[in-house]
Formats: structure tokens, C-alpha cells, sequence
């Protein structure tokens, strides 16, 4: 008996962490995106007025952020500085695939694929009109993945717990 | 047979209305619809079983083939 009812508590806590797993995936989608424009605001003064090389400007453009977000910039600065015939969109294919953590979701990939293949490319004005296009794309990007994290999280969360306690009803 | 089944029976009602409830905040009514399917299915498994061993104890009362 005793070993009946720890293992529908173990059940339970296993399908209550598989939600909330699966909620903290689309928590975390938002954040990384607000995280990825403010650093590629803070990209953009460095483009405009620093005007101090591209490796450095990457790394230096995380300032006060911490996560995955921080580490992918840090890893695509190291590409570009270690390997000097990398282009930046090689850089950040690369860097996309190195960092794990990241909960991106195709669309904003596609996005900074877009974003690295401008970088360094062009003159300054034009780098300054396609970071602004990236910067206004990834911000509806955001706001649709705010939306779909508000509909999703409770409904995950609730999912994960029933879900434990049903599977602890049919087998007890 | 026991109360257990009825207990069982309840409770897999009021998770798959907690299921449907949820489902349907987050606006997909198809896969609440869905679930409430699968529950019922279940139940009416368990519903089942009981109802062949209802007619088989009538058989057995009555003499009936």
C-alpha cells in the first residue's frame, strides 16, 4: 500500500514538472527575444557612434544581461575574432546551433539570419535601416509569443498536474 | 464489487473537467472536445465491464441461456 501511494506521488510530481517544464519554455521565449533587442539596440549605438570592431561591439552589446541570450553574442564575438574568414552569418548560424539553452522558435531565427547577413556588409546608414527593420520585426515577434505564453502557461501547468492525477486514478 | 470503481469514476470526471476547462481558456476547444471524448471512452470501458457481469449475474438468477 505504502508503495502504491509513493508511487503515485512520484507520478504526480513527474507529470507537475513535465508542465511546468513546458510552461517555463514559453515564459522563457519572450525574454529571450526582449533580451536579443536590447542588445541589438545597444549593437546599433555601437555601430553608429563607436564605430569599434564587430567582434567587440558583439560582446561588448550584452551589457547587463545574463543567459543564453548573452552567451550566444559572447560565442558568435569569439567565431568572428578566432576565425577571421567566417562571415557574420556564418558566425551566427554557428553560434545559434552552439548555444543550447536557446528557446528560439523558427521565425525569430530567420530574423537574425536575415540581421547577420546585413552586418558589416553595408554603410553605416544602412546597417542603421535594417537593424530598425529587425528591431520592429522581433517586437511583433514578441508581442505574439507574450499572447501565446499568456493563453498557454496556466493551460500547460493545469495539463501537467490532471494529467499526473489521471494517470494515478486509471492505475490505482 | 467495490465503492472503488465509483470513486474512480468520479474523480476521472472531475480532472477531465478541470482538462476541459484549462484547454478551452487557452482557446482550443477542439482538443477540450477531444479530451472529454477520451474520458468518456474510458469510462465507458470500465461501464462496460460491469454492465457483462450485471447480465451474466441476471442470467445465472433467472436460468436464462
Amino acid at each position: 500500500m505504502w508503495l502504491k501511494i509513493l508511487g503515485s506521488l512520484m507520478v504526480v510530481t513527474a507529470g507537475a514538472c513535465i508542465g511546468f517544464s513546458l510552461a517555463a519554455h514559453y515564459t522563457e521565449r519572450p525574454r529571450q527575444i526582449r533580451q536579443i533587442i536590447s542588445c541589438l539596440t545597444a549593437l546599433k549605438s555601437h555601430i553608429n557612434y563607436t564605430a569599434i570592431p564587430l567582434p567587440e561591439a558583439l560582446s561588448l552589446c550584452t551589457g547587463g544581461i545574463t543567459g543564453p541570450v548573452t552567451e550566444m553574442f559572447h560565442n558568435m564575438a569569439t567565431l568572428l575574432s578566432n576565425n577571421g574568414r567566417l562571415t557574420p552569418q556564418e558566425a551566427m548560424s554557428q553560434a545559434l546551433r552552439q548555444t543550447k539553452k536557446l528557446v528560439l522558435n523558427k521565425p525569430e531565427r530567420e530574423i537574425l539570419a536575415v540581421f547577420s547577413a546585413n552586418l558589416g556588409g553595408m554603410n553605416r546608414e544602412e546597417q542603421h535601416k535594417s537593424l530598425d527593420m529587425v528591431h520592429e520585426q522581433l517586437s511583433r515577434i514578441q508581442y505574439d509569443a507574450e499572447k501565446l505564453c499568456e493563453q498557454n502557461v496556466r493551460m500547460y501547468r493545469y495539463l501537467g498536474v490532471c494529467g499526473g492525477l489521471a494517470v494515478v486514478i486509471v492505475l490505482f | 464489487m467495490g465503492l472503488d470503481i465509483l470513486f474512480k469514476i468520479a474523480g476521472v470526471g472531475i480532472l477531465i473537467s478541470v482538462f476541459h476547462t484549462a484547454l478551452k481558456q487557452a482557446g482550443k476547444e477542439d482538443m477540450a472536445h477531444l479530451c472529454t471524448l477520451a474520458g468518456f471512452a474510458m469510462v465507458l470501458l470500465w461501464v462496460v465491464q460491469l454492465l457483462g457481469r450485471l447480465f451474466t449475474t441476471v442470467q445465472d438468477v433467472f436460468k436464462l441461456f
